[in-house]
């Protein structure tokens, strides 16, 4: 422990159980890969290795939004329908309205940050349970990307450069046998904002202490609402993130797309050893936990594992990452 | 006296921690067999494995003569060993009486139903012979602490125990509370109960115990009859060393600044029109039985809870206090009885604890903080308020309860306050940190701050207040000077208002007048 | 980051070098991997059988499989990412969204894989085939047993398994523009969508239903449609005339026991044989027609027993 003060810590709040169990998702995560690259032969190649992380890179932004409300003891099960409502806001923008991609770029976050404060707003100000509040927005949201979008799925033919933001590739255009996609880039990217945020600025501090004890933190004179206002409008600005990268892998805002994605990433966020009760969480964690989850759906696929089976198997894997999890915690 | 329970070199440690040395404990039939030390000294995690909730890692536990091994709680209950938690692990919900036979309940109709009648009315039967007036069908939520602790009793008779452990059964209890329990106890004692006692009142070990253990550092300092054993020898054997009394310091001139004025707060039956004054440098005690209302007024001061009517002046400026922020942002800070509920990020570093309501100074350009200042400032309040600690990254609840308090006062401390509220800031904390929290309220009213000190504790009340307010059933019923007896204070404390009639009249009048 | 990928690298060489991994590829049969746009529908099951059928006769190794619901595009991508992972033979797609897909069909183009559309078909024209039923024309003849047995007027609806989807599209409008064109006198009060779903598909119905007391017959559009409508339909008590699409146990069962008049049913064994068929060809370099027509038929008490019928309804 003496270490740790003596030494200026990388990552401050990071703590040894914490890392503890990162070292553990990603030593399933290498186990998967091994095993994985010993049984499928085409699972190390290029190609797939790439669309591992392509896949990865939707859910992967997702996890990380979901990531920073449970850490606040809260939930937000909107975060798939408002990727999609992102979506087709930026299609409106750029398709309806013809205005330049910076104009869809920046409307489709804002959108995502301005409905992010609003189920802030229901959870700190109404006190409508996190659960209640974001499955009433879920909804809401899933709706309302119909309407908008009048239940067609909007193309983004008239911005050719709308497709560059995560297909393009800026690696492969310096290492031409590494074409990695730039969503892959901004998942990173954001993933690196997200935990700078989370370690380093009072924000991301609030965060955990929200998550840790709320009552502890009003009554220390912080206005508790208003951080956690920010933490929902900050998960739901990434989750704009999220909504322009899937449109842009699919060159379409998909307006019937989006419920269930909540699921995929808060499994993301468990199997990365975030507490679902709060307090506790780390986005290199989450990170981890959705390669884990693409890395098994490409590799089983690649195995020609029946599509039944593969339910199965990642339902299996969910539940003993989580069991080994907690009897990591119960020893200690 | 048939020997109960015999244990012997017990071993426990947890992660990093060696808890349990060699220690050792032994209870005949029909004792009270205190078990003292400060926190952190072992007994809890002794008593622990006594009841089935840790396994010991060496040792042998006798029962009776047998030795037997205690797996879990389940097989303690069925040894007839039975632990009241100082924390109530009662389900709010359920009444009494479902409390008490959870799991167990009485069935009827080929043991498919439920049997409510006869449920109620075994519970009915402990509550009688415990000359409790409860009805069994009560909601736990709806019971004052006290209560929901005599159903824990209850509860813990009702499996037919031979071994009662008690962890700090009075903590939240009131004088005639006490005195209840204590004849429950001596009655269970005649009929051969076996009774561990955990507590830090040192008057009532004098009352009730037979003998008394010491622990310090997991293992066992020694057993001595109670009755023949003075408190400060106990003291001496729990902290291994004699402590200094600490004084309360000349009290402050009348002519020192009022800081704080409180005119005609009021909030339904539990705040009836309190008002009081707080001087530059004064102590100033709040006396009274639970429930009486300290902590409402607290609260509502602090702005935690909404207040209907009320005045709150600050160096001669009026406040206007709706949340807890502004009043901390006016310079009062608040010390809750409850540090892990309300007091502790528990989950957090001491580091984050200390700089909780103070963060905002620590964040530079886009929210940056300065991890090194919050560090510098943690380690000063751990220099200065001595707070033990293996660094300032270590976690809140690792910490000992005396540590925890010192963590919340550093919070305060740091954010510089001048009006600080402490609500039973020595409830669960040891003896030896007692003294250091007295000494620290001391020092901080030398320095000019103003304390409110709530305290359930008497002689605590009695030993540092310049002033002692004394409230019952949410009204001031006086405010006496630093040296007043115990007697004083008990009568107006349980000055229960004999003109409810006019009082009421007074606040229609009070109500009309503003209306 | 940096250091996963190198742990990729390095686990890459490791398993390059080991040879009893490649071994395990050495297969003779040619591959086709099939990419369709579900796969826990009977429909979709049955198309499976097809494509199954023609592995074993024709001599292939094929493998199945599709999102869960048609809505998720995304997924449907990333199977196809990994289904040219594999470096298959040929692949089998029905787009859910063909837009979507388009990057990856090009990759398959480069890598000179042959792509076969089949069912709703892919739009554009890297496929070198589509294997479909001709919705628009089925619908329409649905359209026409629909006005024969109410007797040429009255108000019918419609429940529609989706409205963005090809197969949705083509069936309402099929169905919708053969009414107006052909059958003046009947009016089409309502087009609802209850995506497939059973369940939802029953309480859509229940709800037009007591909308429109005087409701004459209803069609589903889709398996999950249909049965929604008789479900609805038997809760509610009520006698109209049903017509269908498609086939599957409960609505064989609701047709045999006349509480269904009758049904399109496309040919799904058929879809999934001739694609195979025809990735086999294009694999081997013979000619392949562009539109492979996989044919439909409207089958009721009368004939649902009829060997030609009975071979392409499934359970």
């Amino acid at each position: 422990m003496s270490v740790a003060t003596s030494k200026p810590s990388l990552l401050p709040g990071m703590r040894l159980s914490g890392a503890r169990h990162r070292l553990l998702a990603f030593t399933s995560l290498v186990a998967l890969i091994v095993i994985f690259s010993l049984t499928a032969p085409d699972f190390l190649s290029t190609a797939n290795v790439i669309a591992i992380l392509q896949s990865t890179s939707v859910n992967g932004v997702l996890a990380i939004a979901a990531t920073l409300v449970i850490i606040t003891g809260g939930i937000d099960l909107s975060v798939g329908t408002l990727m999609t409502f992102c979506a087709v806001i930026a299609g409106v923008v750029l398709t309806y309205w013809g205005l330049p991609l910076g104009a869809g770029v920046l409307a489709a976050i804002a959108a995502g940050a301005v409905v992010g404060l609003t189920s802030g707003t229901c959870v700190a100000k109404l006190k409508i349970p996190p659960f209640i509040a974001t499955l009433g927005m879920m909804l809401v949201l899933k709706g309302l990307a119909l309407v908008i979008s009048g239940t067609r799925p909007i193309y983004f033919n008239d911005t050719p450069d709308f497709a560059e933001i995560a297909q393009g590739s800026l690696i492969g255009m310096v290492l031409p046998d590494v074409p990695i996609p730039n969503g892959v880039l901004i998942l990173f990217l954001v993933a690196l904002v997200a935990s700078f945020i989370l370690q380093r600025t009072i924000l991301g501090r609030f965060t955990f202490a929200l998550g840790s004890n709320e009552e502890a933190v009003r009554l220390s004179g912080v206005n508790t609402d208003r951080w956690k206002m920010a933490v929902y409008a900050l998960a739901g600005g990434i989750c704009g993130i999220a909504g322009l990268l899937i449109a842009s892998r699919l060159n379409s805002a998909q307006p019937a797309l989006g419920q269930g994605y909540e699921l995929d990433a808060i499994a993301a966020v468990v199997i990365g050893g975030t507490s679902l009760s709060g307090g506790r969480g780390t986005i290199i964690g989450t990170l981890i936990g959705a390669l884990i989850m693409s890395v098994l759906a490409f590799g089983l696929r690649l195995l020609s594992v029946p599509q039944e089976w593969q339910f199965v198997v990642t339902g299996a894997i969910i539940i003993l990452a989580v069991y080994i999890d907690i009897l990591r915690r119960g020893r200690s | 006296m048939s020997v109960l329970v015999e244990m012997n070199d017990i071993d426990k440690a947890f992660p990093g921690v060696r808890a349990l040395h060699k220690a050792r404990f032994d209870l005949r039939a029909g004792e009270v067999h205190a078990l003292m030390g400060e926190n952190g000294a072992g007994k809890s995690t002794l008593m622990k494995i006594l009841s089935g909730i840790y396994a010991r890692d060496g040792g042998t536990i006798r029962l009776q003569g047998q030795p037997v091994d205690i797996t879990s709680p389940a097989r303690a209950q069925a040894l007839g060993i039975g632990m009241i938690h100082q924390e109530l692990s009662l389900m709010p919900d359920l009444t009494a009486a479902q409390n008490i036979y959870i799991g167990r309940e009485p069935r009827k109709g080929l043991g498919v139903l439920l049997d409510e009648t006869r449920l109620n009315a075994q519970a009915a039967e402990i509550f009688a012979s415990l000359h409790l007036a409860l009805d069994p069908r009560t909601p736990v939520e709806r019971l004052t602490i006290a209560r929901q602790q005599m159903v824990e009793i209850a509860k813990a008779l009702s499996h037919r125990s031979r071994v009662l452990i008690m962890d700090e059964p009075t903590a939240a209890l009131n004088a005639a509370e006490v005195n209840e329990l204590f004849a429950i106890i001596a009655r269970l004692k005649a009929e051969g109960v076996g009774i561990i006692y955990i507590s830090h009142k040192m008057d009532e070990l004098k009352r009730i115990a037979d003998r008394v253990t010491v622990m310090r550092d997991g293992a066992t300092v020694d057993t001595v009859p109670a009755a023949t054993t003075s408190i400060d020898t106990i003291i001496a054997m729990m902290v291994g060393r004699t402590l200094a009394r600490e004084q309360p310091g000349a009290a402050p001139a009348a002519a020192a600044d009022v800081v704080l004025q409180v005119s005609g707060l009021r909030r339904g039956s539990a705040i009836r029109d309190v008002s009081f004054t707080l001087r530059r440098g004064e102590i100033l005690g709040f006396a009274g039985l639970m429930g009486a209302g300290r902590t409402e007024v607290a609260r509502a001061i602090f702005g935690a809870d909404p207040v209907e009517r009320g005045e709150i002046v600050l160096n001669g400026r009026r406040l206007t206090i709706r949340r807890p922020q502004d009043a901390v942002r006016a310079g009062i800070g608040y010390l809750s009885e409850d540090r892990k509920q309300f007091g502790l990020a528990t989950g957090m570093d001491v580091r984050n604890n200390v700089a909780l309501a103070s963060l905002r100074r620590f964040a530079g350009i886009g929210g940056l903080l300065k991890e090194s200042a919050m560090r510098d400032a943690a380690l000063r309040y751990i220099g200065q308020l001595a707070i033990r600690t293996p660094s300032d990254r270590q976690e809140a609840r690792l910490l000992s309860g005396g540590n925890q308090q010192k963590v919340v006062i550093a919070k305060w401390l740091l954010r510089d306050c001048q009006v600080l509220i402490f609500d039973e800031p020595t409830r669960g904390i040891d003896v030896g940190a007692k003294s250091e929290i007295y000494r620290l309220l001391v020092d901080l009213a030398r320095e000019g701050r103003a304390i409110i000190m709530i305290s359930s504790e008497l002689p605590e009340i009695l030993h540092l207040s310049h002033r002692i307010a004394v409230m019952c059933e949410g009204r001031l019923t006086g405010i006496l000077p630093g040296g007043a007896s115990q007697v004083e204070i008990m009568r107006l404390a349980t000055q229960r208002d004999a003109n409810v009639a006019r009082d009421a009249t007074a606040a229609n009048h009070t109500s009309g007048a503003t209306a | 980051m940096l250091t996963r990928r190198i742990t990729l690298g390095g686990l890459g060489a490791v398993t390059l070098a080991g040879p009893g991994a490649m071994l395990a590829r050495a297969q003779d049969k040619a591959y086709i991997a099939l990419i369709s746009k579900g796969f826990q529908h009977q429909f979709w099951q049955a198309v499976k059988a097809g494509a199954d059928k023609a592995a074993a006769e024709l001599g292939a190794r094929v493998t199945f499989e599709g999102p869960d619901s048609e809505s998720q595009v995304d997924r449907q991508i990333d199977m196809l990412a990994a289904a040219l992972a594999k470096k298959p033979a040929a692949i089998g797609f029905a787009a859910l969204d063909s837009q979507a897909a388009i990057p990856l069909l090009r990759k398959a183009q480069q890598a000179k894989i042959p792509v076969i559309a089949f069912d709703s078909g892919v739009d554009s024209d890297i496929p070198v085939a589509t294997a479909a039923t001709n919705n628009l024309a089925a619908a329409a003849l649905a359209a026409d047993k629909m006005a024969d047995l109410i007797g040429g007027q009255g108000k019918v609806a419609l429940l529609v398994h989706d409205q963005t989807s090809r197969t949705g599209i083509e069936r309402r409008d099929g169905f919708t523009k053969r009414i107006k064109s052909a059958h003046a006198k009947i009016t089409i009060v309502a087009t609802e969508y209850g995506g497939g779903d059973h369940l939802k598909s029953t309480e859509i119905t229940k709800a037009i239903l007591q909308a429109h007391p005087d409701l004459k017959g209803m069609f589903g559009a889709n398996e999950g449609s249909a049965i929604g409508v008789i479900n609805g339909v038997k809760e509610l008590n009520r006698k109209l005339v049903v017509v269908g699409y498609d086939s599957g146990a409960q609505q064989k069962q609701a047709i045999r026991e006349g509480r269904m008049a009758g049904a399109i049913t496309q040919n799904p064994i058929g879809i999934g044989y001739k694609t195979v068929d025809a990735a086999l060809k294009a694999i081997k370099g013979q000619p392949v027609e562009k539109v492979i027509d996989t044919g439909f038929y409207y089958y009721d008490k009368t004939n649902i027993d009829q060997p030609e019928i009975k071979a392409v309804l499934y359970d």
